[in-house]
């Protein structure tokens, strides 16, 4: 699970000419680690929307890789 | 020393004092402005007033085919002039500052550039007078969070708000959300104006900012969650919601999205068919407005008459709103028509519940080689970042409406 987010983190990166990330875990911060801006977050939620039918900013704020995966595995 | 302007993106704090040493050695005045520094723009928005020369404001991040299509010039260093003081010879304090920007700037005029409806961005100019109509008289010891582009309206009136009333500007702006959180507190800023957007992104898990006293929003949809949890982290604060355009600057505010009428210009707004219009007498100078009544393609829903009451419904045109900014579908999808190998593009929106909606392409390639990045390339050289695409698709053909609808 953490391998598929990884890869759709750095296509949102890629897509903004941002280096692509290595790895991730739980605690990685989407804003203050990844460096997502709002633009990528929206774009995140596509993504994973796409792969996984969740909206993952529906009621509220995700800031961490663990709330992201707390949500597509509900 | 009182504090002008913090950036801790730039890493700068700039008091009053070097602001005014800064005005008092300008040489050399240019009346284009583009710059990534907001004090490189605020300090050529204060020499601009006092030397009552026109200023056209420039955003940071306009491509040179975007510039030529708007000005006609990509570089600016021609304009140069050397700076002539006509009104004063040197500026002694902040209060001679405030002084000589009140009593002069019936000349002046600012420009600045807002997404058209027809496909390109359009001029608005406004006067002194149009562009601090809004401005409140308050104390001086008011601290603004600033959250929007300068050379933007929301922004230049949020600029002018504080340097008016001789406030403190803290720049909270792209910078991440700790670290607003982390300026907010630490220099104790009393206002924010910003995007629901930019609002529903800094808000904390937990915490109390109980320095700020207002929080002003508009320019999308102002979602009543969002606006219960600010008012958990922000106890004192006093929440409203504008509608304003770059034409028009603020014009109305609600505490909820349910937006009253004053009596002082219920003479200067109507809604004809269900669509917001706006006497020219409210608005800047626009080059495509010379009609005495401007139809801002604002759709609303009238709650009551006397006063006039209304809520907005949606928007006449295709103009998509993303994260308060808007973009014209048709502007993004000739410049995707030129790529060699596209054949047919379409831009529309989907709703997303971080920008409220996001900006998608559908494209049919007639060269099989061209792939995603190398349209991204050539975007980021042609549009500003916010008009490009997030979701780009090949498809065999047009599936989708603007609105996002797929026709399955």
């Amino acid at each position: 699970m953490l391998d598929k987010l990884l890869i759709i983190i750095n296509t949102v990166l890629s897509n903004r000419g941002k280096n692509p990330i290595s790895a991730i875990t739980e605690n990685s911060h989407l804003r203050n680690d990844i460096g997502f801006d709002s633009l990528d977050l929206a774009e995140l939620t596509v993504r994973i929307e796409a792969a996984y039918d969740v909206d993952i900013f529906e009621d509220g704020i995700v800031n961490t890789i663990g709330e992201i995966l707390q949500k597509i595995e509900k | 020393m009182e504090l002008f302007y913090r950036d801790a993106v730039g890493k700068s704090e700039i008091y009053w004092e070097t602001l005014i040493d800064d005005l008092n050695q300008s040489n050399f005045y240019n009346a284009y402005c583009k710059s990534e520094d907001y004090y490189t723009i605020f300090k050529q928005i204060i020499l601009s007033l006092l030397l009552e020369e026109s200023l056209v404001l420039l955003d940071a991040d306009f491509t040179d085919d975007e510039l030529l299509s708007l000005t006609g010039y990509a570089d600016y260093a021609s304009f140069t002039q050397p700076v002539i003081r006509t009104k004063y010879e040197f500026i002694q304090s902040k209060e001679h500052l405030l002084d000589c920007i009140h009593t002069s700037s019936t000349e002046w005029k600012i420009t600045l550039f807002t997404s058209g409806t027809t496909g390109i961005p359009k001029k608005v100019t406004h006067s002194f007078e149009s562009i601090s109509r809004f401005v409140k008289k308050t104390t001086p010891d008011k601290v603004w969070g600033f959250a929007y582009n300068p050379t933007h309206i929301a922004g230049l009136q949020v600029f002018f708000q504080a340097f008016l009333n001789g406030n403190t500007i803290i720049r909270l702006f792209g910078l991440p959300q700790q670290e607003i959180l982390r300026e907010i507190r630490n220099f104790g800023i009393t206002h924010i104006s910003a995007t629901p957007t930019f609002l529903r992104l800094l808000l904390p898990k937990e915490g109390l900012y109980p320095s700020v006293m207002r929080i002003t929003s508009g320019g999308e949809k102002f979602d009543s969650k969002t606006i219960e949890l600010l008012k958990k982290i922000f106890p004192n604060a006093k929440i409203t919601n504008v509608y304003a355009s770059t034409e028009a600057g603020t014009l109305l505010a609600a505490e909820d999205d349910i937006f009253t009428i004053k009596p002082e210009i219920q003479q200067q707004i109507k809604i004809e068919n269900g669509e917001l219009l706006i006497h020219q007498s409210l608005m800047g100078d626009s080059e495509l407005n010379h009609s005495e009544w401007y139809a801002t393609g604002d759709l609303v829903d009238i709650i009551d008459t006397m006063p006039v009451k209304f809520r907005f419904l949606s928007r006449k045109n295709e103009m998509i709103n993303t994260g308060g900014y808007k973009v014209n579908p048709t502007e993004v999808e000739d410049v995707i028509r030129y790529i060699s190998g596209v054949s047919d593009v379409r831009i529309f929106s989907k709703p997303n519940s971080v920008l409220g909606n996001i900006i998608c392409c559908e494209i049919v390639k007639s060269n099989p080689e061209l792939d995603e990045t190398g349209i991204r390339l050539y975007l980021q050289s042609k549009l500003q970042e916010f008009k490009i695409p997030r979701v780009i698709r090949f498809v065999d053909g047009l599936t989708t409406t603007r609105t996002g609808k797929i026709k399955r």
